[in-house]
């Protein structure tokens, strides 16, 4: 089966690069606002006029370094402005960008600093810095760390190999801004403009090569799908070196010419995202699920009226988000909107920072449909889309007016989907890669002689057009009695409980389901504090019989939804939060099965005595 | 190599009969993380006290730079760059974190009372300043989430990270710390010794800390005095103290 979108209707710039892009921003509306950062408590701004000029700074400054064309840079960072001008900095000149992750161990790093060969790092601070210089001399190529915040760094004045990163952009003035232009308007749209690391649940991470043609096919195409304005914010939020945080921060920011945004981070979520009330905003479902689970917890602890006032309009917004899901609203329902808006939408958005919304995604792994009937209640059109590393994001989206649960949207302007004869999903859009580095085997697994893409993805699409995701390929269980399970269908299903933070279904090979859960500390914590359960580490409140009667009574309800070989017949509560410096999450907070069977083998051996 | 930061020497302070010190001496460098041990009741509290002007000892000199600090009161010391936090905790639990550093900043408030109160002039330069040198110890000790949060609503970790930051907003030249880890579970104690480690790498200050836990003493304190029964048995670095056999017997000894 094949669904085909109409192509894009073209540019609408004659740009072939995001550097590009970035330029004709400045020209156009120099004085406009373009990117801001809340420092020392206080919201300060760059115009596009500014960004271009740092961006350029970064790039000269570079080249000043003996940087050559092709060559890779890595970028070890948290989200904040310089990651983007050195990014741009770095494209423009011709050099390739490579992303390392800020929770990424000492290891990792040495690992993608020696296989992307980078010539210079750009690390944020003391503690970046830190796990490179452990490993430094493991990495011939490296000549030069950038260091952007110098604090602490005490070896900065008797290390040759160190410079702070106003340097640099001081060594980047001592060239003329337009040689900056001149290069990026020299660019060739089809060589790589970053590397971006696929953090793989198995095996080493693998270096997708994304070229500036690749940026631009997904910037035309997000730029048509999310309608974006000058008008509209986003807050940078998720790693950087994830394409799709750079979607959203980089490549639609830079299609639309939008205010992207950096928080404080951290803790400072919550606050930095209602203090913007970004427009735009792509949320992990574990950034859905935590949303709500907060809503839920200040409700049980609400006065009676106010459980009341709220039980009764998320009813009424359930009911007009089955229309809104089809269409659209009738005056009427408006009017029930508006007083909703009132007594309950208004404050619960705001307190979420979502009260200005107007186009919210969920990607980069499946959501449990009851989390996106919530957000729909409330008024929050959250759509869900699909899309790889190795496709630049592009693949299929939700439309506005066509919200279908449970599946991820049609495809976006165009890409072609197509199932392959053993349940694969195939994408071919302008986005697909140039291939991985260094590893011409992998590629050709990836992209077949005619320009598909092999996603890994085993879904079905519909004769609308629809796409539905089954599972990973190589993630579907195959049980001793030969039944074949979709383990993140239940997984997801179980996560939708507030208490639950994490779920693994094992069971291949064997008679019958189990899961690992990891309780989700924070709303477990409160639930005990409230039942006068005393406790002190997360391993003891897992420990406590009453969390465990806790879980059973879940799991024992998500049960009664399953098929009878999905019922998940025992389950063991994780003694420690999962982390991804300890090798059991990747980067993106998606469990390593492999890594998770290994370290907790005695766990799982136990629910099959 | 220049005089030490600190010299204390030969203080002897005693209540009625009882000794609570007795000839202690030690020394400070700049720079320094001096850690002060001893079982309950050795005194090291006291030390605290005759530091910052609390008690007056009767007999011995504290220097400071080279000035004399026996004798003078307690809000002289802390005008002289001494700053201190304390075990159970000295915030304002109804204001907010911002606030209770901001009180931190009296002592070096210099407008005065009318030009204060009118928002005026140099009141006006001078408290923008140190609102921003607030901020810095916001970021310092990564309390972004919790200024505009009342003190008393937050866990007790926080509030001791708090504390570490009112003592922080005086702008020290040498803090004392009282117990900063006293009631934390592990995982508290180790953000808590983060903190303070990156505390002296960026103000680059001098910090005696008194603790009971004695892993975190010995993990990051540059050099340690063991005190037991008002005197001081041995000082040196963390690992020879440890391995001192009258430390032994009077500290750790007890717990084995």
């Amino acid at each position: 089966m094949t669904a085909t979108a109409p192509a894009a209707t073209g540019v609408r710039t004659d740009a072939r690069s995001l550097p590009a892009l970035l330029l004709q921003h400045a020209q156009q509306r120099p004085g406009a606002v373009a990117l801001r950062e809340k420092h020392l408590g206080r919201w300060r701004e760059w115009t596009w006029e500014q960004y271009a000029a740092r961006a350029a700074r970064a790039g000269l400054g570079l080249l000043e370094l003996g940087v050559l064309p092709g060559e890779r840079v890595a970028v070890h960072s948290e989200n904040r402005p310089e990651w983007l001008l050195a990014d741009l900095g770095i494209q423009g000149i011709g050099a390739v960008t490579v992303g390392i992750y800020p929770t990424s161990p000492a290891a990792e790093v040495e690992y993608l600093l020696a296989h992307s060969e980078a010539v210079v790092l750009i690390a944020e601070d003391e503690e970046q810095l830190d796990k490179a210089l452990a490993v430094r001399h493991q990495l011939k190529k490296l000549e030069k760390i950038v260091v952007i915040d110098p604090r602490g760094v005490r070896a900065l004045n008797d290390d040759p190999m160190l410079m702070t990163y106003d340097d640099l952009e001081k060594l980047g003035e001592e060239r003329e801004q337009a040689e900056w232009a001149e290069r990026v308007a020299a660019l060739d749209p089809s060589e790589p403009a970053l590397i971006v690391y696929t953090s793989g649940t198995t095996g080493p991470p693998k270096g997708a090569m994304i070229s500036h043609a690749n940026l631009l096919a997904a910037a035309e195409a997000f730029d048509q799908a999310f309608g974006g304005s000058a008008s509209d914010e986003v807050l940078s939020y998720l790693p950087l070196c994830h394409i799709a945080e750079r979607l959203t921060s980089a490549i639609d920011a830079l299609a639309s010419g939008y205010v992207v945004n950096f928080g404080e981070g951290g803790e400072s979520f919550v606050s930095d995202l209602q203090e913007i009330q970004p427009t735009l905003f792509l949320g992990v479902p574990r950034v859905w699920e935590k949303m709500l689970a907060g809503i839920q917890i200040r409700m049980a602890d609400a006065s009676r009226l106010k459980r009341l006032n709220y039980g009764f309009w998320l009813r009424q917004g359930e009911r007009l988000a089955r229309k809104r899901m089809k269409g659209g609203l009738n005056p009427v329902d408006r009017l029930v909107y508006a007083l909703g808006w009132l007594m309950l939408f208004r404050t619960v958005r705001q307190k979420l920072g979502l009260a200005r919304i107007r186009v919210a995604l969920s990607g980069a792994a499946p959501v449990a449909p009851q989390v996106l009937e919530f957000f729909w209640a409330l008024g929050v059109p959250v759509r869900e889309g699909y899309g790889q590393t190795e496709g630049t994001a592009l693949a299929t989206f939700t439309p506005a007016d066509d919200v279908r649960i449970g599946k991820v949207g049609k495809a976006l302007p165009g890409v072609e989907l197509r199932i392959d004869d053993d349940g694969e999903i195939l994408v071919r859009s302008g986005g697909v890669f140039l291939g991985y580095l260094k590893n011409p085997e992998a590629t050709k697994e990836t992209v077949d002689a005619e320009g598909w893409l092999h996603t890994g993805d085993v879904g079905e699409l519909d004769g609308d057009g629809f796409l539905t995701i089954t599972d990973r390929k190589k993630d579907i269980i195959i049980t001793s009695g030969g039944k074949n399970i979709s383990p993140s269908e239940i997984e997801n299903k179980l996560k939708v409980s507030p208490f639950v933070r994490e779920a693994v279904v094992v069971g291949e090979k064997r008679k019958y389901l189990t899961a690992l859960i990891g309780i989700e500390a924070d709303t477990v914590g409160n639930w005990a504090t409230r039942k006068g359960i005393g406790f002190t580490t997360y391993r003891d409140l897992s420990e406590k019989p009453e969390v465990r009667q806790l879980v059973q009574e879940w799991v024992d309800e998500v049960n009664k939804e399953l098929a009878q070989v999905e019922t998940i017949k025992q389950f063991a509560l994780l003694p420690k939060e999962l982390d991804h410096e300890e090798g059991e999450l990747t980067a993106t907070q998606k469990v390593k099965r492999a890594a998770i069977a290994e370290e907790f083998a005695d766990l799982i051996e136990a629910m099959y005595r | 190599m220049a005089e030490p930061l600190l010299v204390v020497d030969s203080v002897t302070l005693r209540f009625g009969g009882v000794t609570a010190l007795d000839d202690v001496s030690f020394d400070v460098r700049a720079g320094e993380l001096f850690a002060v041990i001893g079982p309950n009741g050795a005194g090291k509290t006291s030390i605290f006290n005759c530091l910052n002007g609390v008690y007056r000892p009767q007999n011995g000199s504290i220097r400071l730079d080279g000035t004399e600090l026996i004798g003078r009161a307690p809000t002289q010391v802390a005008g002289m760059g001494v700053a201190r936090t304390f075990q159970n905790l000295g915030l304002f639990t109804n204001l907010t974190v911002v606030d209770n550093l901001m009180l931190g900043r009296h002592v070096l408030m210099g407008t005065g009372f009318l030009a204060g109160a009118l928002w005026f002039g140099k009141a006006r330069r001078e408290e923008v300043e140190h609102r921003r040198r607030c901020e810095e110890i916001v970021e310092l000790l990564e309390l972004e989430a919790y200024r505009k949060h009342p003190v008393g609503a937050l866990p007790y970790g926080i509030q001791k990270r708090i504390e570490l930051g009112r003592a922080l907003a005086m702008d020290p030249r040498l803090l004392l710390l009282d117990e900063p880890v006293a009631g934390m579970n592990l995982e508290e104690t180790e953000d808590m010794a983060r903190y303070i480690l990156e505390t002296r790498e960026q103000l680059d200050l001098s910090m005696i800390l008194v603790e009971h836990d004695m892993h975190m003493v010995m993990d990051i304190a540059d050099r340690v005095s063991v005190l037991d029964f008002g005197r001081v048995i041995a000082t040196g670095p963390p690992d020879e103290v440890q391995a001192d056999p009258k430390v032994i017997e009077a500290y750790l000894g007890q717990a084995s």
